[in-house]
């Protein structure tokens, strides 16, 4: 008894902030209060409004017409399922994140192993941040200013091509160069950040192994393989993935560029989808391609992070 | 002699390759100094006196300075509470085991991955119902929210890089667990702290669709302005676009520039600490 009255007397000694912490530090739920941050923001801005698009989707909901919601099943879900459009814009979507993703990583692997030794490089500072300026700028303002240089008329990108006697070319306009063109700004805008990751994933290779590689006049390839690639793989994946995900979401840049023109050539599943929400208004179909989107999603990640896993794994 | 002119030939190149993925930007800066037909003239002027009546018109613009303030102070105030919130996270996860941490971490991923048409939808049916939509809370929150997968993952790299007997040692030496956490780990990951701050401070700075949607007269951003007054009586208005797109670019090129260092460590997610 008088040792506990003891440690309650020092106890109270100790200003009111510390006598917080304590109780803080020696309870199990310090780790909870940690996370309890991150579960509210999880729960305020993601759970609640998706469990409320998930019940959405089951109604016909349009903006416009002011009527009241009308509950109607999984209608709204058969008629995606019978959409040739949603299905020809999934199809293009992958075929985009194939197409940039693919070009991007392996311009920017490329690159990057261009850029390694460039240590010693006059002014590296700056060449690195000019090489950066790409991602850096607004996909709004990207989106603008290529629909100028692509101009048939205006455009510097046909004055040049006419210099080398090349007819004019409706970039965005012509049914079957508009996706080419489209993606070769993305490629431009994020190949970058593919250099900057790979650079990264090269950082994480330790330079004592290098350097004994270099000392046993090991031949670059078995360098790729044997040192290169089991220390820089999990950073380069995670680049990619990253690079996956962004492109999956590709929206503002084409929005700009070609609104999902000519025809749909160019229509993404993100902007067929912003078209039925916030211009046609009909909430109740868009949040079942939502629901789905966000299911495609949720698998995409499954397998990249069951790549990522045995990556990890192999390295420890 | 020959190693010599090898080096400076490498040197030359990479210094092209640097210019080449810079000449389109180059060219929207130039474009910012010229007059509406200089920038539409066929051939392109390459030499012309530049003029600073762009950015006198762009700021003699009603509410453009607006604009600026409300994409740096949503942007800025954003990513810092993601950074806190995610940094709490990122040590919980990395020390403490939880069973709940594969699985929360993977939703974080999986929202990231969603279409903004698709996440925004939910979103805007509760900003409109409970009447947030086009406050600063809430547009800020929002995308702190958007914020915190990016920073969570990329923080927690770095705190499991930090030993666990830094932690040991400072409570044995009788610190508290917030002192553990904020004088003890948390200088040391500054480099990814300092990354997850560009990289999302980039991409809400640039942000325009949740801008567009969620938000309103009160709280628009320089995209959505950028977007908006593009099309200004009946033709585009490049002056205005190509003096505001240079304006708006200095911010994140200055950070790219002074933080470069700590940027490329920081995207090695935490698996080197040093010089890259």
């Amino acid at each position: 008894m008088e040792n506990v009255s003891a440690l309650q007397r020092t106890a109270g000694k100790k200003p009111w902030h510390k006598k917080l912490m304590d109780g803080f530090d020696n309870s199990n739920l310090f780790p909870y209060c940690l996370i309890i941050p991150v579960l509210l923001f999880f729960i305020i801005w993601n759970l609640i409004p998706t469990l409320w698009m998930i019940g959405m989707s089951f109604y016909n909901y349009a903006f416009t017409t002011g009527a009241p919601e009308k509950f109607n099943g999984i209608s709204n879900l058969i008629d995606i399922m019978n959409n040739d459009t949603v299905w020809g814009n999934l199809g293009r979507t992958f075929t985009w994140v194939l197409a940039t993703t693919g070009i991007e990583t392996v311009l920017g692997i490329l690159l990057a192993f261009l850029f390694w030794n460039s240590a010693k490089l006059p002014g590296r500072r700056l060449a690195l941040t000019l090489l950066f300026t790409p991602m850096l700028i607004a996909p709004a303002s990207v989106g603008a200013f290529f629909k100028l240089l692509y101009e048939p008329d205006f455009g510097v990108i046909n004055y040049l091509l006419s210099l080398f006697g090349i007819a004019k070319i409706n970039f965005l306009g012509d049914l079957k160069w508009a996706f080419p063109a489209v993606t070769l700004v993305d490629v431009w805008m994020w190949t970058p950040f593919m250099i900057l990751i790979t650079l990264a994933a090269l950082g994480s290779v330790p330079k004592a192994e290098l350097e004994a590689a270099e000392i046993d006049r090991l031949p670059w390839t078995k360098r790729l393989v044997h040192i290169i690639w089991p220390y820089g793989k999990f950073v380069l994946m995670l680049g990619i993935l990253l690079r996956t995900i962004d492109s999956f979401k590709t929206m503002d840049l084409i929005f700009m560029l070609t609104r999902g023109g000519p025809g749909n050539t160019t229509e993404l599943v993100a902007i067929g989808l912003y078209r039925k929400a916030f211009e046609g208004f009909t909430m109740g179909w868009s949040s079942t391609l939502a629901v789905i989107l966000l299911f495609i999603a949720i698998a995409f990640t499954s397998v990249y992070l069951y790549i990522l896993n045995l990556s990890n794994a192999e390295k420890e | 002699m020959h190693k010599g002119f090898k080096t400076t030939l490498y040197h030359i190149i990479l210094w092209i390759v640097a210019l080449i993925f810079f000449a389109p930007v180059f060219w929207i800066i130039l474009s910012a100094f010229k007059t509406k037909d200089q920038i539409l003239s066929i051939p392109p002027k390459w030499f012309f006196t530049p003029t600073l009546a762009n950015f006198v018109d762009l700021f003699t613009r009603p509410n453009v300075g607006t604009y600026i303030r409300n994409s740096l102070l949503i942007s800025a105030i954003a990513v810092l509470i993601a950074l806190v919130v995610s940094f709490l996270a990122a040590y919980a996860f990395s020390r403490f085991k939880l069973k709940s941490t594969s699985l929360i971490m993977f939703f974080l991923l999986s929202i990231r991955m969603v279409p903004a048409a698709a996440s925004v939808i939910p979103v805007f049916l509760m900003y409109v119902a409970l009447g947030w939509k086009d406050t600063y809370p809430g547009m800020t929150l929002f995308y702190a929210m958007f914020s915190i997968p990016f920073s969570v993952w990329i923080l927690k790299g770095f705190v499991d890089g930090v030993s666990e007997r830094f932690d040991e040692t400072g409570l044995v030496n009788g610190g508290s667990r917030l002192h553990v956490l904020f004088d003890v780990v948390l200088p040391q990951v500054r480099p990814g702290l300092v990354a997850a701050f560009i990289f999302n401070m980039v991409f809400v700075w640039n942000e325009y669709m949740f801008n567009y949607i969620i938000g309103g007269k009160t709280t628009t951003t320089v995209p959505v302005a950028l977007v908006t007054w593009m099309l200004n009586q009946g033709g585009v208005d490049w002056t205005f676009m190509a003096s505001l797109t240079v304006v708006f670019m200095i911010p994140p090129i200055l950070a790219v520039y002074f933080f470069q260092k700590y940027l490329l460590i920081g995207m090695t997610f935490g698996t080197v600490r040093g010089e890259i």
